[in-house]
């Protein structure tokens, strides 16, 4: 398995899928429209991209497909359903760590003036 | 919004089949969810960037498969060593000579001037007089523009901010004013010449190539103004011609571009007032040809003006006035090629290199073909378990466009060797030729397209043979049992045959050439060819006045020969045994026949001082040789004395002596004087030549070699020779200083070259078919080892098995060796029309029954071998493990 570091920064795409399969599984459909609300818009993971990211995710071990299915009434038994892999969860953690160093060292800074 | 969900879903579809396998219907799915979204939130704008997100897609997607391919390829490869190494050196060398035939061959005959439309001038096919040029002017309906220009015209130039320096010795061309203008040339610095310049006796304006300016001005960017010593004369640079334009006729290219109207001390060309004087042939006239007009209308007219001229003053009439039609050639390419002769010499060439290529990739093919075969058990898992066709093709391909992609690295490496080697042993000559290009990026791109095609297009079939979908038999077998007859005109045996046929060809054709070019390449001499000395001086160009000249020539022999260890000095107008000048040769007419009966022959004129054959040591077979008084003649002389070779004395006068017989030409008439042996001169055997006394004329507007002296003496004699010139004038330019030994290596070498070329293409492609047999038996026999194995149960001899896999062999060889004659035939016919050099080697070499005979025999035989090695080891099949293995 590829070391964490290598994912690092994630490219923002990827963020926000995992972001999304961050509090569950999740299908493809809901996760355009998460990515859309949850950035007002402003991104917009289309289609084929988004297909291409999952892909690619899977390939590199950070998601996975789920065998799991929510509750029947909420199911749409056509979709395939993915979730973070443990390695996702952690590349994912530690993405928010170097975030959150990134942010800390900024509010200095920008204290200082 | 109905039209952007088909075109999505049609894209989507296009995505490669894995990725639709898991991911095609949820994305054809989620773009229906989105859709009717994206169109209320973002209009048009949306949904065109939804389509082109999908596009992008498509493309990134293949691109990541295209990579894979390459990845597995290239791990394939590197599993099978051997047959990557064998494909490569294969696909390698075919593409290294097919790019050095394109370097060397193709640019030089399609490469057009750097000017606008070169495609519309043209050029009569022989020199003119100025006078004529101004006729055709004329004629503005048809041309919008007519130039005279001499090219290959000796310069002695001087820089004069090196005053004490030795003058060099550089070539151009002498222009019409309007020169430029009719190509439609600008200036990249300065200007070209205006038509003010048409005044004869302006101050000496020249024009110099871009190559001059860098090579040797060094660029400098204050060149507009300066001054330069030309023949030892002032003149000023006006303007520096743009990049890659070296005149008209490149392949000798031009440095300076001096205009006709500079005083004839700057060129001695321009000496009798040349410009004025209608016998005065020695002017090219480029003409651009008007819009529209076509060049039989212009031939037409050109004629009708040289007939018109030519009633004017009858007594300059020469042959060739009163043809319907003047040949024009075009002028715009780097040689001057007639234009019904182009196509066919470039097909010509396009054919040969699809000859080698095709013999490479036969190759390439066949191996693939065997390769596929043996890995079918593995595709058809594959198929069976998912794998699209077309990925598996695409995957094979990979392999072959790999394969020859690495072999036009390869390639393109041979090619500049052998460029450079070619360039290394280019034949002398007395003006610099461009024998072939260096392979820049056009030859890299050539290379590197052929090598994309070729490793498409030849293992594109292969890779459908193997990936054919037939799983079930290649799974349960392994491989089918093979019936006799089965599919006789298979892939496999045709792609044999046409090898066998395309290496036979080939090696019978330089086979021809190199017996052809070693029987009739010799050159004989009397003497130690290291005891002959050669120099060349050019005094005119050094600013020598006529009777200078003449002066300087008339003492020299005998101050030379005073020199301790000289033995015979002689002058001449080139170098013996040249193998310049090819278009010297006129017909001549005689009355030599029986009972004096006009006899005509073509003979080839050399023009030789007082004591040259006593320098070569070649005694009179009758009559004297050319003394002092001959070179004194004048021009007006009305019958000049000649010295025949034995050929050309035996063909003019067959009724016997033809010491004191009469010949006469258009223009003179001659008086035989003496009779020598055939010289023999290399590869040029020139069947009849007629010597001219080299006479004072020639003094003031020496050739292009300059005077040619010839001191007989050891090598150490040139040393006190060269000083001696320089005792009496510094300034003189001793140029081309070698013993013949040395220029008759340098003339050889080319032969040679060529020689090796050729033998090394006949050997290279009879090993590829060798190579190619083998490997093809030994599929074959692998083949049929099932049967075999049962055939050896069942009681066969050894005997019998060999000839079951060796009839196979034998039956493709027959047919690869009938039809490779045909074909070495039928080339050897169409080489023979097209080039003097060809024809000559192949009558040599086509009548050697060595060839004839043997080179079949021996591929033959080397095919036998071949494809007996996999057959005796089918022999060996144990019946039991054949059995049990498949």
């Amino acid at each position: 398995m590829p070391p964490t570091e290598r994912f690092l920064p994630l490219k923002t795409q990827w963020f926000h899928i995992m972001l999304c399969l961050a509090d569950g599984e999740q299908h493809g459909y809901a996760i355009m429209q998460e990515v859309l609300e949850r950035t007002d818009g402003k991104i917009r993971l289309w289609p084929a991209s988004l297909y291409g990211s999952l892909k690619r995710l899977i390939a590199a071990d950070l998601i996975e497909e789920s065998d799991a299915r929510p509750a029947p009434q909420l199911d749409d038994a056509r979709r395939r359903y993915y979730k973070l892999t443990p390695h996702g969860r952690r590349v994912l953690k530690a993405e928010c760590d170097r975030l959150q160093d990134l942010v800390r060292a900024l509010r200095r800074k920008l204290a200082r003036t | 919004m109905s039209w952007a969900s088909r075109a999505y879903r049609r894209v989507a579809r296009a995505f490669p089949h894995e990725f639709t396998m898991v991911y095609g219907a949820d994305m054809a799915q989620l773009g229906d969810d989105v859709i009717d979204d994206i169109a209320k939130r973002e209009g048009l704008a949306g949904l065109l960037r939804m389509l082109a997100d999908v596009v992008l897609r498509l493309a990134i997607e293949y691109l990541v498969e295209l990579r894979g391919d390459v990845r597995y390829a290239l791990r394939a490869l590197r599993q099978s060593p051997g047959f990557a190494l064998v494909g490569i050196l294969s696909t390698g060398i075919g593409m290294g000579l097919t790019t050095t035939v394109y370097a060397s061959k193709w640019q030089i005959i399609s490469r057009q001037l750097p000017v606008a439309h070169p495609d519309r001038l043209v050029m009569p096919d022989k020199p003119v007089s100025y006078h004529h040029v101004e006729a055709y002017r004329q004629e503005n309906r048809i041309f919008a523009g007519v130039a005279a220009f001499e090219p290959g015209v000796a310069f002695s130039v001087r820089f004069t901010e090196d005053e004490s320096g030795k003058p060099q010795r550089i070539f151009g061309q002498l222009v019409s004013p309007d020169y430029f203008s009719v190509l439609g040339v600008r200036a990249q610095a300065g200007r070209v010449f205006s038509a003010s310049e048409d005044h004869p006796g302006d101050a000496p304006a020249i024009v110099v190539s871009d190559r001059f300016w860098r090579a040797r001005l060094g660029a400098a960017s204050d060149v507009v103004g300066r001054a330069l010593r030309i023949n030892e004369q002032l003149v000023t640079i006006v303007g520096v011609a743009p990049r890659d334009f070296d005149g008209v006729l490149p392949i000798n290219p031009s440095e300076l571009f001096v205009p006709i109207t500079v005083r004839r001390a700057v060129a001695p060309e321009l000496a009798d007032d040349v410009l004025h004087r209608s016998d005065a042939r020695q002017f090219l006239a480029l003409a651009r040809l008007a819009p529209g007009v076509a060049v039989d209308v212009a031939e037409g007219v050109l004629a009708t003006v040289n007939r018109r001229l030519a009633a004017e003053d009858t007594s300059l009439r020469v042959r060739g006035d009163t043809v319907r039609r003047v040949p024009l050639v075009a002028a715009g390419g780097m040689v001057p090629l007639p234009r019904d002769v182009k196509p066919l010499i470039s097909a010509f060439f396009a054919a040969l290199m699809g000859l080698i290529m095709t013999i490479a990739c036969m190759n390439l093919g066949s191996m693939l073909v065997a390769r596929g075969a043996n890995r079918r058990r593995e595709f058809a898992i594959r198929l069976a378990v998912g794998a699209s066709r077309f990925r598996l093709v695409r995957q094979l391909m990979a392999e072959g466009v790999v394969l020859s992609l690495l072999g036009g690295v390869l390639g393109f490496a041979l090619a500049y060797l052998l460029i450079a080697l070619k360039m290394k042993y280019a034949a002398p000559s007395a003006q610099p030729i461009v024998s072939a290009i260096k392979p820049g990026w056009s030859a890299a791109w050539f290379a590197f397209g052929l090598a994309l095609v070729c490793g498409c297009g030849f293992s594109l079939a292969p890779a459908l043979r193997a990936t054919r979908a037939d799983v079930t038999p290649a799974l349960k077998d392994g491989s089918g049992l093979q019936l006799p007859g089965h599919r006789r005109l298979g892939l496999r045996n045709l792609l044999m045959v046409a090898q066998l046929t395309g290496s036979l060809a080939l090696l019978m054709i330089t086979g021809f050439l190199v017996l052809g070019l070693s029987q009739s390449g010799q050159v004989e001499t009397r003497f130690d060819p290291r005891d002959a000395q050669l120099l060349a001086l050019d005094p005119a160009r050094d600013g020598y006045a006529p009777h200078r000249s003449v002066a300087f020539f008339e003492r020299l022999p005998d101050r030379l020969r005073g020199i301790a260890g000289v033995r015979f000095v002689a002058l001449a107008a080139q170098p013996p045994f040249a193998v310049e000048d090819e278009d010297a040769t006129v017909p001549v007419n005689s009355d030599g026949g029986a009972g004096g009966a006009r006899i005509q022959a073509s003979v080839k004129k050399d023009v030789v001082g007082s004591g040259f054959f006593a320098a070569l040591e070649e005694p009179m077979l009758a009559g004297r040789e050319f003394t002092a008084e001959d070179e004194r003649l004048p021009d007006s002389t009305r019958v000049l004395p000649v010295i025949l070779n034995g050929s050309a004395a035996a063909a003019l006068f067959t009724s016997g002596n033809a010491v004191g017989g009469r010949l006469r030409d258009g223009a003179r008439t001659y008086e035989v004087v003496g009779v020598v042996r055939d010289l023999k001169n290399g590869l040029q055997v020139i069947p009849s030549l007629m010597y001219l006394p080299l006479r004072q004329v020639a003094f003031t507007t020496p050739p292009a070699g300059g005077i040619t002296v010839i001191v007989r003496g050891d090598p150490s004699v040139i040393r006190a020779v060269q000083r001696e010139i320089e005792s009496q004038d510094p300034s003189l330019t001793v140029f081309d200083v070698r013993s013949l030994a040395e220029y008759l290596e340098r003339s050889r070498a080319a032969e040679r070259y060529a020689l090796d070329t050729y033998a090394a293409i006949g050997v290279f492609s009879l090993v590829l078919a060798a190579i190619g047999l083998a490997g093809v038996t030994a599929y074959a026999a692998a083949q049929r080892r099932k049967e075999i194995g049962i055939r050896v149960a069942l009681g066969a001899r050894t005997e019998q098995v060999l000839f079951l896999v060796l009839r196979e062999g034998l039956a493709l060889v027959s047919v690869g060796t009938v039809l490779g004659l045909l074909g070495a035939v039928g080339m050897a016919r169409v080489m023979a029309a097209l080039t003097d050099t060809f024809a000559r080697a192949l009558r040599v070499g086509t009548g050697d029954p060595r060839l004839v005979f043997g080179a079949p025999l021996l591929l033959a035989g080397l095919a036998l071998l071949a494809s007996y090695v996999p057959a005796r080891r089918a022999t060996r099949i144990a019946p039991l493990s054949a059995l049990r293995s498949q």
